[in-house]
Parts: structure tokens; C-alpha cells; sequence
């Protein structure tokens, strides 16, 4: 029986290729979409799950209320006196608790030779809590004050193929450490992936005893991060709770009533959500995120299914009437309808077993493409039978979901009409085949637009005015000690050089804002009851000539002028925040009795993030703990000459640091990065969509077009010309886009607005995006369908009308 | 008794009046008739046949087949009735092209729950008896018009029904393969197969061994 089924199936598969290549074609791209989207998906949710803990490992966070919002804040930042009191009286919740540092980049020494590389110090079980796998040496390899472990990477590339355990290397050429273990490097979904070398934490403590001294007992120094285990039995909320009323039971008691007003409490933030729910609400609760792309790409791709599956049936029924023969024959010599329904849905799942395979091809093919728009490492998981289990078990639910539709409707047709030959195709059979169409170009073109929005924001936002010049400045970040009080040095060779505009330190890169605070400062007018919030940037005096401030009112800092040394610029945001209408001549009041004059008022500089508003700031001058040098190239110099000099300048300046640069400008497009991925995924989806959906089209006109042969070869006789057969073949599906269009439009606008609500900086959507939209469906469904209308109408109809 | 039919009307709705297709039909058929339909187009002939052959209702009236009584079985009982006992002959031949005449005869057995063996057996037997061994694993449309229907015939009858239906069977034939054709039906009448055909032409009537005339859905005489 089911060999027969079998048979007959294939045979009208290679029987009508056209057809066969339409509906397998179609079906193969909607299944590999749904393979990459997959894929993706499940390299999301594994993020992290490289630690066997990872369901109980959580970075501890702390909830603040914004005084002037009332929003909670969440952060991430932790201070020591936290962490010591988590390590003394809460080892019945957690299981580890690890100090660490950020995460930053530093200058590792091997025989005079320079590295610079990611790392991070932290406490020595890490590596157990994190469950490394280690290549060289174990989890106790970080126990020695001076120990370092290596990822693979970081240790080939500094020690090439040599043993480098015992090695000794110079951290920033004032930390003396040695290699002690080599740990294989984690996985690209690994929110450590990019940390490549980790340092015992006691080496920083060690390094700075006086800073450590004074941060061991105060209660204000947010410069930490801190990690925990919780206990096998003990859940997020009980931790939490625990956690609560830390700060109330050990602060110091000058504290408490800053504590209270703000509501300031750490809780234990999951590994589990660190990726996908980063965001934080209102209420302080990690509710989104990442997690919105996801659930994004899982409805795409369940869309592009649904199409190729919409492809499939509307061809299937539109056929009908080739197929209806059999239909009748079957019936009459004992067939019932059961069997029937069965045959057409066997012939569909083995058309979508054949779509299976030319879709794990096409996957295969283009994987390495893919994970590079995707920016990740994806490969298929030919091992694992769950996931074979659940590609196979989609691919039967698509073959049936795809073929009932038309099982139904070709079983159920009566034998005596089809057999007799008076059976037609009523007037309404067409109608599910219209309503599938419409549903499919509603999609695409949601698809499109909502993909032209994302594109168009990313675009709003990078053209947006950012109060600086960022061409042609490079940012180099120092904390190299041989540097130490060698600013006009360097600064000086650098212009001598002629290819350097100017010079200048900053606290923060053009691209961050790193302090932050002035709680303490006054001005007159300020409400008494508000607590300040200001970015804090400190600047050497020549910042304003290198990044080229623009101005409002007031002066620049000067040399000319001692009294900067204690003076301040602020931006827009801040004048606004201040609520001074002419700021300039005012002054900051500091709690310990100084006060600094206003000299300048800037337009606000895009320094965090392009898609919100610009921070409140402030600059003043201070050439101490200034770690980012910026470089102003001549506009006319060439930029790798311009490189290669100040190369040269700082091999002379400061010959153990590394010349580690980064153009501002692309660091700025960096912040653009994960949008643009996701944008260029969708893109990429959504060309696919529309594909799909325009090889439907393509197969049902072709089937209109041959159902109407010799209608057109009366028309033609009776003088019809072939623009008039033209426009009579197009006109139906030109009006099916139109409906298509009227339903997708307010769907769309709708959810794009609400994403864009998302975004502080954001533009309008514009209604040319959707006259766009609308020209360019019609347009493609002209050419799509004017193949065959105009092959139909060309035709000779002695030849059409002789068929009958 | 084969068939009994009682009183059988049939009619559709037209512009809120009754269009009669069949008015009043009483037929008796005994296993071994053969009985030959006649009528002008769009006498009743084809309905008549149809609803003998269950694929077809009718709207008033008694149906019994082999003493059960049609009308009132549930469509899965009738289905089998008709599966076990009907074998259908069309004018147009009706096989499935995408089948070789092998597959097109072994088809009916599918839905009947035969082995592999016995398929393999009866469909070798059909094949010898119609003297078309060779032409086993040819398509019906390298087939000639006769051939076809001959392989029709041999589908008809493989499942061993008592009664077969044939409408105008050689409607698209020559007269020489037509005649072929008849004589086979005589000859399977011999064998004792019930035959009930409908045709336009009055040589081939008169191989029944009973005539019906139809007229606007009216028998006129037996």
C-alpha cells in the first residue's frame, strides 16, 4: 500500500518538475531557515551553560532607587566591605563567594616581549566555581598570590608552542606573576569568552596596598564585582531575601539613613539571565533584553514555515483538477476517503523528507556565512539525537501540516462529477487560496518593513549629532607606570612629528562614561532635597582642542588661566539638570567647602549609549588618573603613515608599553554592532520570506495562466491585444497585494512603533517607508506574475484552442 | 435477488422547482442478468447506474441489495457492500496514468486487504486471462484505446464482484474493439457475473439478455 502511495507520488514529482521544483524549492528554504533560526535559538539559550553551575552560579547586583525617577536601578557594581560581609555570614547560602575586578585590557610582559590581552583578577576558586576545563594544571592553580592562568589562545599566542607553566610574565609591567595553568577557551556564547587570561585577585591588592587599606573599611567604593555559588538546596529567592537587609544590618550607622532613602539592597542576579535578560524594568527586575530578538527570530521563523507550507498547499489544491482523476478512480474501486486523505498526506511528508534534505545542504553550504552575520560559532550537532529527534519530528509535522489542507480537499472530491468530467473548480474553491495568498504577503511585507524600520533607526541614530569631531582621532588606553609624568613629552614628539593635530588625556574613552557621582555637590538654586547625579570626566587641558568641543558659551580650558585647575565645563544635559539658564559664571559647591567655577558650556557628546539621551556631565582638569590618551591625526595626513610615526613616538616615549590603538570613529560604529546583526539577520530572513512567497506566486500564475489557455485563445482571436491579456492576468493578484498591504500596514506600524518606544533617541516612522513597501510588493508581484501572463498571452491560439 | 429497486425518484431544486431525474423506477435483477440500459441523452441512464453502483443517493424510494436495504445503511457498510461486490467499467477508461497496468490492476486489492502474494497471484491470473503479460509494465497511454479498456475490464473484475457496471464501455472505441469488448461481457455473463450496461447503441443492447428503456427519467418498458 504504501509502496504504491510511494510510486505514485514520485512519479508525479518527476512528472511535473515545474511544479516539484516550486513546492520542494520552497519548502527547503522555509525548512533552512528554520534549521539557522534554530540554531541561533539554541546558541542563545546555551549561553553560559558551559559551567556545570550555571544554574546556581549569579553575579550579585545591587538595586538603588533613582531619587529623581523614583525608577530602581539595578547594577552591577559591589563594594569590598559587601563582599567581606557575604564571605562572613552568609556561607550557609552560598557556596563560593569571589571578589573580582572588571574586566579590562592589560600589557602582559614575556622576555621583553609585549602582549596585550583581556583579563581579569579574581579569587582563586573561581576556577572551580566556573568548572574550566583546564589543559594545564587544575582548579588549585590560582591558589599563589602571584598565579595566573591562561586561556589556550592567550598562551599560544605568547608562549607559541611551549610548556609556559612556570613561566614568570610582568602585568602591566608592575605585577610580577607566574603562569601556573592553562584553561581551554570557552565557548563564543560564554559571557567570559572574552576574558583571556584571569589573575589571582590578591596581586591587585597587593599592587595597591594604601588604596586597599582605605577600601577595606569604606562603604561607598563601588569598584568591585562579586560572584557566588548558591548552596544545592538554596533557591534565588531565598538568597535574596537573605540578602535584603545587608546593608541596614552591617553599613556603619552614618550611612544607614543614605541606605534607607534609597532602598539600597544587593540580590544574587542568575548566570541563567545574565545574556538574555539584561535589561532591567522599572522595578528593577530583569525582564528583558535579548530575550525579545529571541522570541523575535522564533515567530519569524515559524512564519517563514507557515509560508512555504501555504506555498505547498495552494499549489497542491490549485492542481486539483489533475489529481481529481485519480481521486475518482480510487474511489470507485474501493478506496474510502480515509485511505485517501492518507495517500495525500504520505505524499506530502515524503515531499517535505525530500525538502529536508536539500535544506540540511543548503545549511550546511552556507553555515559559515551565516555565523559570520550572526557573529557566532554555530555548527550543526550531527551527534546529538535529540536535536535529529526534533528535526525529523518537524519535518513529519510539516509534511502534515502542509498537506492537510489539500488531503482534505482532494479526498473529498465525489467521483461520479470528477469521472463524468463536469467537474469544475467552482467559482469559490479559489477563495481559501486567495485568503493563503493575502496571508502570506501580509507577512512579508510586515517582515520587510519591520526590517526597513530596524535599518532605518540604526540610521537615524549613527547620523545623529554627537558634539564632537570624531574623524581622525585614534585612543590609545595607558596605565603603564614607565609613562608616569611624561604628558608633554609624548605630546610634544607628537606634534613635532607634523602629523598630529594634538593631544590630549581623559578619564573615560570617547566611547564611555566611567565615573559617575557628585552626590555631594551644590549650585545655588539646586533643590535642597535632590542628590546629584553627573558623569565626571577628568580632561587634560588640551581635550577641547583634540575631540574639537563646540561651544555654547564661556571658554575652554586655558594654560593662561591658573585658576582652571579648579574649574569645570559642563554640557547642555547638565545646564538643563541644573535647571541655570546661564550657567556660565556659576559655581559648584563641594561638600568640603570648595567650589568650582563654571567657565563652559558644551554641546552634549554622545559618549555612552547613541540611542539615549546625553548624561548630565562635567570636565575638569587633572593629568593623574587620565588612562586614555587621545590623538587628533591632521585631516590631511595619511592615516597609516600618521599610524606608523606615532608608533615610532611612543616605541621612544614608553618602550614597554604596547601601541594598542582603536579609531574612535570605529568604535563607534561598534556600538551600532549588535543592532546591526540582528538587522542583518532579519534582512536576510526577510529576502527569504519574500522569496518563498514569490515562488508561490510564480506557481499559482503559471497555474492560472494554463487554466485559462483557451479563454485567452478566444479572447486573442476576438482581437484581445496582449497588453489587455497582460492586464487581464495580473489584475487579480495585483489586488490581492492591495488587501495584503491594507492588513499588514497598521499591524506593523503598530509593533514598530511599540520597538521603537524601546529607543530614547529615535526617529518617526515615515509614511514613505510604507508607500515604499506597497510599490515595491506590487512591483515584484507584476514581474513575478507578468512571466507567465505575457508567456500565456504571446501564445498562438490556433495551438491553444486546438489542445481542446 | 441482486437488486431490487422500489419506487426510486430523484431530483434537484431548480429556480425553487423540482427538476425529476428519475421518476418512479421499479427494477428487479437477478445474479446472472444482463441487463442493458438505452435512452436518449440525459434520459436517467448514467443516474440510474449510479445509484445502482451506491455512488450516487436518490431521494425517495427503496434500494436493497442482497436483501439489505441501501437506503438506510450507514455510508461505512455501503462502502464495503461496494467493495465487495461492484467492479465499475467507464467509457473514458479511467486509469490512473502515473501507473503501469501492472499497478492499475493491483490497485482495487489494496483496499482490500490481500497479501503481497495473493495480489501477486490474482493480478498474474487477470494478466494471462486478458492475454496482456506483456504489457505489464507499460503506461495506459502507450496503451491502444481497446487495450485500455480491456485493462479496465480487468480491474473491474479482479476483486470477484457479482455485479458489474458498465457505462457505455465502448463509447470510445472502434466498432472491431468494441465488439471484442461485448463479447467478453458475454462470455463473463456466462461465467455467471451479473452485467448492467448503459449504452447508446442498439447492437450493443442486444447482448443483454433484458433492455430497459429510459425516458426523461421514466422506464418505458422492460
Amino acid at each position: 500500500m504504501y509502496k504504491n502511495y510511494l510510486k505514485i507520488a514520485w512519479r508525479n514529482l518527476t512528472r511535473n518538475r515545474g511544479y516539484s521544483a516550486i513546492n520542494i524549492g520552497g519548502l527547503a528554504l522555509g525548512m533552512a531557515v528554520v534549521i539557522m533560526i534554530g540554531l541561533w535559538v539554541l546558541d542563545e539559550f546555551t549561553f553560559n551553560t558551559y559551567h556545570k553551575n550555571h544554574d546556581k552560579i549569579a553575579q550579585i547586583y545591587n538595586r538603588t532607587k533613582n531619587l529623581d525617577t523614583s525608577e530602581i536601578e539595578s547594577f552591577p557594581s559591589t563594594i569590598y566591605t559587601m563582599g567581606s560581609v557575604i564571605k562572613d555570614n552568609y556561607s550557609d547560602y552560598f557556596t563560593h563567594a569571589i571578589r573580582a575586578t572588571w574586566v579590562g585590557n592589560y600589557v602582559l610582559t614575556n622576555d621583553g616581549e609585549n602582549y596585550t590581552q583581556t583579563g581579569q583578577f579574581i579569587e582563586s576558586e573561581a576556577l572551580e566555581m566556573l568548572s574550566f576545563e583546564m589543559i594545564k594544571g587544575a582548579y588549585s592553580s590560582l591558589d599563589e598570590v602571584n598565579a595566573v592562568v591562561l586561556s589556550e589562545t592567550a598562551s599560544v599566542a605568547i608562549f607559541g608552542g611551549e610548556d609556559p607553566i612556570g613561566k614568570s610574565i610582568k602585568i602591566n609591567n608592575e605585577m610580577d606573576a607566574v603562569v601556573n595553568g592553562v584553561y581551554k577557551d570557552l565557548p563564543k556564547n560564554n559571557s567570559f569568552a572574552n576574558v583571556k587570561f584571569f589573575a589571582n585577585w590578591k596581586l591587585t591588592e597587593a599592587n595597591e596596598p594604601q588604596r586597599f587599606e582605605r577600601v577595606k573599611t569604606v562603604w561607598d567604593d563601588w569598584s568591585f564585582q562579586f560572584y557566588v555559588q548558591l548552596r544545592p538546596e538554596i533557591d534565588f529567592e531565598t538568597a535574596n531575601a537573605a540578602l535584603k537587609d545587608l546593608y541596614f544590618q552591617y553599613g556603619p550607622a552614618e550611612s544607614l539613613e543614605g541606605f534607607e532613602r534609597r532602598g539600597l539592597h544587593p540580590f544574587a542576579y542568575p548566570m541563567d539571565k545574565w545574556h538574555l535578560y539584561s535589561q532591567f524594568d522599572a522595578q528593577g527586575e530583569p525582564t528583558e533584553g535579548r530575550i525579545t530578538f529571541v522570541w523575535l527570530f522564533i515567530a519569524i521563523g515559524l512564519f517563514v514555515l507557515v509560508l512555504a507550507c501555504i506555498n505547498f498547499m495552494n499549489l497542491s489544491t490549485a492542481r486539483s483538477e489533475k489529481r481529481s482523476k485519480e481521486v475518482g478512480i480510487r474511489k470507485t474501486v474501493g478506496s474510502n476517503k480515509q485511505q485517501l486523505v492518507f495517500q495525500f498526506l504520505s505524499e506530502s511528508i515524503l515531499i517535505s523528507g525530500i525538502a529536508l534534505l536539500f535544506a540540511l545542504t543548503l545549511v550546511l553550504l552556507t553555515i559559515p556565512w551565516f555565523n559570520e552575520l550572526a557573529g557566532k560559532s554555530m555548527e550543526i550537532p550531527w551527534a546529538n539525537p535529540f536535536y535529529w529527534a526534533s528535526i525529523f519530528g518537524a519535518t513529519l509535522l510539516t509534511g502534515l501540516l502542509a498537506g492537510s489542507y489539500p488531503a482534505l480537499y482532494l479526498s473529498s472530491f465525489s467521483p461520479i462529477k470528477v469521472l463524468k468530467g463536469t467537474f469544475k473548480a467552482g467559482a469559490y474553491s479559489a477563495v481559501p487560496r486567495k485568503v493563503l495568498v493575502v496571508f502570506q504577503f501580509a507577512v512579508s511585507i510586515m517582515l520587510a518593513v519591520g526590517t526597513v524600520i530596524v535599518f532605518n533607526q540604526i540610521e537615524f541614530t549613527k547620523d545623529r549629532p554627537i558634539g564632537y569631531d570624531r574623524s581622525n582621532l585614534i585612543s590609545i588606553q595607558m596605565n603603564n607606570p614607565e609613562y608616569n609624568g611624561k604628558y608633554n613629552l609624548l605630546r610634544d614628539d607628537l606634534i613635532n612629528t607634523g602629523v598630529v593635530e594634538d593631544m590630549t588625556q581623559s578619564s573615560s574613552p570617547l566611547m564611555g562614561v566611567y565615573s559617575n557621582g557628585g552626590g555631594g555637590i551644590s549650585w545655588e538654586g539646586k533643590d535642597p532635597e535632590m542628590t546629584p547625579d553627573f558623569g565626571i570626566l577628568r580632561v587634560t587641558h588640551d581635550y577641547g582642542n583634540t575631540v574639537g568641543w563646540q561651544f555654547l558659551e564661556g571658554r575652554d580650558f586655558s594654560r593662561d588661566f591658573a585658576t582652571d585647575s579648579s574649574a569645570v565645563i559642563i554640557n547642555e544635559a547638565a545646564a538643563k539638570y541644573m535647571g541655570l539658564e546661564n550657567p556660565v559664571g556659576s559655581f559648584f559647591y563641594f561638600g568640603n567647602g570648595d567650589r568650582a567655577e563654571i567657565i563652559g558650556l558644551t554641546k552634549n557628546m554622545v559618549m555612552q549609549s547613541p540611542y539615549q539621551p546625553v548624561k548630565q556631565a562635567f570636565f575638569y582638569i587633572d593629568y593623574d588618573r587620565v588612562d586614555y590618551i587621545n590623538i587628533k591625526i591632521k585631516p590631511e595626513a595619511i592615516a597609516s603613515d600618521a599610524i606608523a610615526q606615532i608608533e615610532e613616538v611612543f616605541a621612544q616615549v614608553v618602550p614597554s608599553a604596547k601601541f594598542d590603538y582603536g579609531f574612535v570613529d570605529e568604535a563607534f560604529g561598534q556600538k551600532f554592532e549588535s543592532e546591526e546583526r540582528l538587522g542583518n539577520l532579519a534582512g536576510v530572513f526577510t529576502l527569504l520570506a519574500i522569496l518563498i512567497s514569490c515562488l508561490g506566486l510564480f506557481g499559482l500564475a503559471s497555474y492560472v495562466a494554463e487554466q485559462r489557455t483557451k479563454e485567452i485563445g478566444v479572447r486573442k482571436v476576438l482581437g484581445a491585444s496582449v497588453l489587455n491579456l497582460w492586464q487581464m492576468l495580473s489584475k487579480d493578484f495585483i489586488s490581492l497585494v492591495i488587501i495584503s498591504c491594507l492588513i499588514a500596514i497598521p499591524i506593523v506600524y503598530y509593533f514598530m512603533s511599540q520597538w521603537l518606544q524601546n529607543y530614547e533617541y529615535r526617529m518617526s516612522i515615515s509614511w514613505w517607508t510604507f508607500i515604499w513597501a506597497v510599490c515595491g510588493a506590487l512591483l515584484i508581484t507584476l514581474l513575478t506574475v507578468s512571466f507567465q501572463a505575457i508567456k500565456a498571452a504571446i501564445a498562438n491560439p490556433v495551438k491553444s484552442l486546438r489542445t481542446e | 435477488m441482486l437488486i431490487n429497486l422500489r419506487n426510486i425518484f430523484k431530483w434537484v431544486q431548480q429556480g425553487g422547482r423540482r427538476v425529476f431525474l428519475l421518476k418512479d423506477i421499479n427494477l428487479e435483477v437477478k445474479e446472472g442478468d444482463f441487463i442493458s440500459i438505452m435512452g436518449p441523452s440525459g434520459s436517467g441512464k448514467s443516474t440510474l447506474l449510479n445509484i445502482i453502483g451506491m455512488l450516487d443517493g436518490f431521494d425517495e424510494g427503496e434500494y436493497n441489495f442482497l436483501n439489505e436495504p441501501v437506503h438506510q445503511l450507514k455510508e461505512k457498510k455501503r462502502a464495503s457492500l461496494f467493495k465487495q461486490y461492484i467492479g465499475f467499467v467507464f467509457q473514458a477508461y479511467h486509469l490512473i496514468d502515473e501507473l503501469t497496468v501492472y499497478e492499475n490492476l493491483e490497485m482495487p486489492l489494496l483496499y482490500k486487504k490481500y497479501s503481497g502474494s495473493e495480489r501477486k497471484a490474482l493480478v498474474a491470473d487477470m494478466l494471462d486471462r486478458f492475454n496482456i503479460v506483456g504489457k505489464k509494465d507499460l503506461f495506459p497511454t502507450q496503451l491502444s484505446g481497446g487495450q485500455q479498456q480491456l485493462v479496465g475490464i480487468a480491474r473491474a473484475l479482479i476483486g470477484k464482484p457479482k455485479l458489474i457496471l458498465a457505462d457505455e464501455p465502448t463509447g470510445n472505441l472502434n466498432s472491431k474493439q468494441g465488439e471484442e469488448i461485448m463479447d467478453l461481457f458475454r462470455q463473463l455473463n456466462e461465467e455467471g457475473v451479473t452485467i448492467i450496461q448503459v449504452t447508446h447503441s442498439k447492437k450493443n443492447a442486444a447482448y443483454g439478455k433484458k433492455i430497459i428503456h429510459l425516458l426523461d427519467g421514466r422506464m418505458e418498458k422492460i
